[in-house]
C-alpha cells in the first residue's frame, strides 16, 4: 500500500498539532508496512499554476514549471492513499496545502466524464484510491465545518476517491483526541483499495 | 466611490476572469467609480507589492474578486490574498464581492468557495455583496463581452443588473445570480465540444497520441 501524505501546516506556530498528525499518519503507515511519502509543503518551493494546460495538450502529464512539486505528482500517481492536512481557512484549504493541490492538474486528464451525475476529469493513473483530509480549528465554527466537509467530498469525486473521510480536531488538540481515529480510518482505507 | 478588482487567474487580463470582472468593474466606471485592477499572484510577488495591495484594498469600498475554480475552491493566490486582507482591519462599509467560473458545466460546482467568499466577508467585518458564479466558463473566452451577444445575453443582462445595484451602494441581487448561473447552452453540447477541443488542440500541439501518456508509471 503506498500512500502520500501532504502536510499543509503552517509555519507560523500554530501548525503543531497538524505536525504531530502527519508524523502519527506516517508512523502507523510504517508499522504496517505501507510506504508513506511525506511532504512538509511549507518548506517547498512551489510556484501557483499557470493555467497553461500545457500539462494536458503540450507535454502531457508533467508541468512545464520545474519546481519542487515533481516528486508530488510521482507520488500521487502511485498511491493507494492520498493524506491532506491544512489549518481550515474560512472552511476552506490553508495556502500551504492549496499551492499544491492547484498544481495536481498533470495526473488527472483533459477530457470529461461523468461521475455521480455531475461532469469531472477521469483520473491520468486510475486505481482505488482513497481520501483522507485533516483540518484544524483554532475556535469551533459550525459553517466553516459544514463547507470543508462538503469540500472534501467535492475533491473526492473529482479524484474518483472510493473512500474519503474528512475530521476537523481543535487547533491545540492533544494525541488522545486524535489517535484511535487514525488508527480506524487507516485501517478503513485499506480495506476500501484492497 | 472606488472598486478593486482582484483577478485570481494566472492569466490576468487575458483569461475568463478579467472578461468578467473587467465588465462588471466597466460597468461600475462609467457609473463614476474610481477603479483599479491587480492580479492576486503579481500582486502577492514580494513584500512591497504586498503592501501595494493591501493599501490599494484598504481604499476600496468595494473589493471585487474574479476567479477560476480551482479543485473545488478558490486558486491559492486567493486565497493568500484573502489572508493578507483578514490580517488588515477593514475599511469602514467595505463591502466583497466575487465573480466565479469553472469549466464544468455545473454551476453548483462553485458553490464551496462563494461560501468561502462569504464567510471570509463575515468573519472580518466586511459586507457580503454576493457572488456572480457560472459553469461552462471554457465557453466565454476572452473576446470582450458586451460585442458578445447569443449565448452570452444571460451573462450580459446578469452583469448589468449587479452593477446598477452595486453602484447605488446595493448588493448583488438575486435576480443577477440566477440569470448570471443559467447555462450557456446545452449540457450534452458543451460536453462533446469540450472533449472534442481538448483532442483538437492536443493534436495541434503535436500531441494528439500521447495525451493520455502516464509519465510516473
Amino acid at each position: 500500500m503506498n500512500m502520500t501524505i501532504l502536510n499543509g501546516a503552517s509555519g507560523d506556530g500554530r501548525g503543531e498539532t497538524l505536525r504531530a498528525i502527519a508524523s502519527t499518519v506516517a508512523a502507523k503507515a510504517s508499522a504496517r508496512n505501507w510506504t508513506a511519502s511525506t511532504f512538509d509543503l511549507e518548506a517547498m518551493d512551489i510556484k501557483p499554476c499557470r493555467g497553461c494546460f500545457a500539462c494536458w495538450l503540450k507535454h502531457p502529464g508533467t508541468c512545464v514549471v520545474k519546481d519542487d512539486q515533481e516528486p508530488i505528482l510521482k507520488a500521487i500517481a502511485g498511491s493507494d492513499l492520498v493524506v491532506w492536512l491544512t489549518p481550515l481557512f474560512f472552511g476552506g484549504y490553508g495556502p500551504t496545502l492549496k499551492k499544491a493541490l492547484d498544481r495536481v492538474i498533470p495526473v488527472i486528464l483533459p477530457f470529461f466524464i461523468k461521475v455521480e451525475g455531475e461532469v469531472h476529469h477521469p483520473q491520468r493513473y486510475p486505481r482505488n484510491r482513497a481520501l483522507l483530509v485533516f483540518g484544524t480549528q483554532s475556535e469551533p465554527d459550525e459553517e466553516a465545518g459544514r463547507i470543508f466537509h462538503g469540500l472534501v467530498r467535492r475533491n473526492a469525486l473529482n479524484l474518483n476517491g472510493i473512500m474519503t473521510e474528512s475530521r476537523i480536531y481543535p487547533e491545540e488538540a492533544a494525541p488522545a483526541e486524535w489517535t484511535a481515529d487514525i488508527a480506524a480510518l487507516l485501517e478503513k482505507a485499506k480495506e476500501a483499495v484492497s | 466611490m472606488n472598486a478593486l478588482l482582484i483577478i485570481g487567474s494566472p492569466k490576468g487580463k487575458t483569461g475568463t476572469s478579467y472578461a468578467l470582472g473587467g465588465a462588471l468593474l466597466a460597468r461600475l466606471a462609467a457609473a463614476g467609480w474610481e477603479t483599479a485592477v491587480m492580479t492576486a499572484a503579481t500582486a502577492l510577488s514580494s513584500l512591497e507589492k504586498q503592501e501595494d495591495f493591501g493599501r490599494a484594498a484598504d481604499r476600496a469600498d468595494l473589493i471585487l474578486f474574479s476567479f477560476p475554480l480551482y479543485v473545488d475552491q478558490l486558486p491559492a493566490p486567493v486565497i493568500r490574498s484573502i489572508e493578507v486582507l483578514a490580517g488588515r482591519q477593514a475599511a469602514k462599509n467595505q463591502k466583497i464581492a466575487a465573480v466565479i467560473q469553472c469549466g464544468f458545466p455545473e454551476t453548483h460546482q462553485n458553490q464551496p468557495a462563494v461560501d468561502i467568499m462569504r464567510i471570509f466577508a463575515q468573519k472580518t467585518g466586511r459586507g457580503w455583496a454576493g457572488a456572480l458564479a457560472m459553469g461552462m466558463g471554457g465557453a466565454v473566452g476572452r473576446r470582450p463581452l458586451d460585442k458578445a451577444k447569443g449565448i452570452q445575453k444571460n451573462t450580459v443582462k446578469a452583469l448589468d443588473l449587479a452593477a446598477a445595484s452595486l453602484a447605488s451602494g446595493g448588493d448583488i441581487p438575486e435576480e443577477a445570480s440566477v440569470l448570471f448561473a443559467k447555462p450557456l447552452m446545452p449540457k450534452a453540447l458543451y460536453f462533446a465540444a469540450a472533449n472534442f477541443g481538448m483532442k483538437i488542440q492536443a493534436r495541434q500541439h503535436g500531441a494528439g497520441k500521447r495525451v493520455y501518456d502516464r509519465p510516473y508509471d
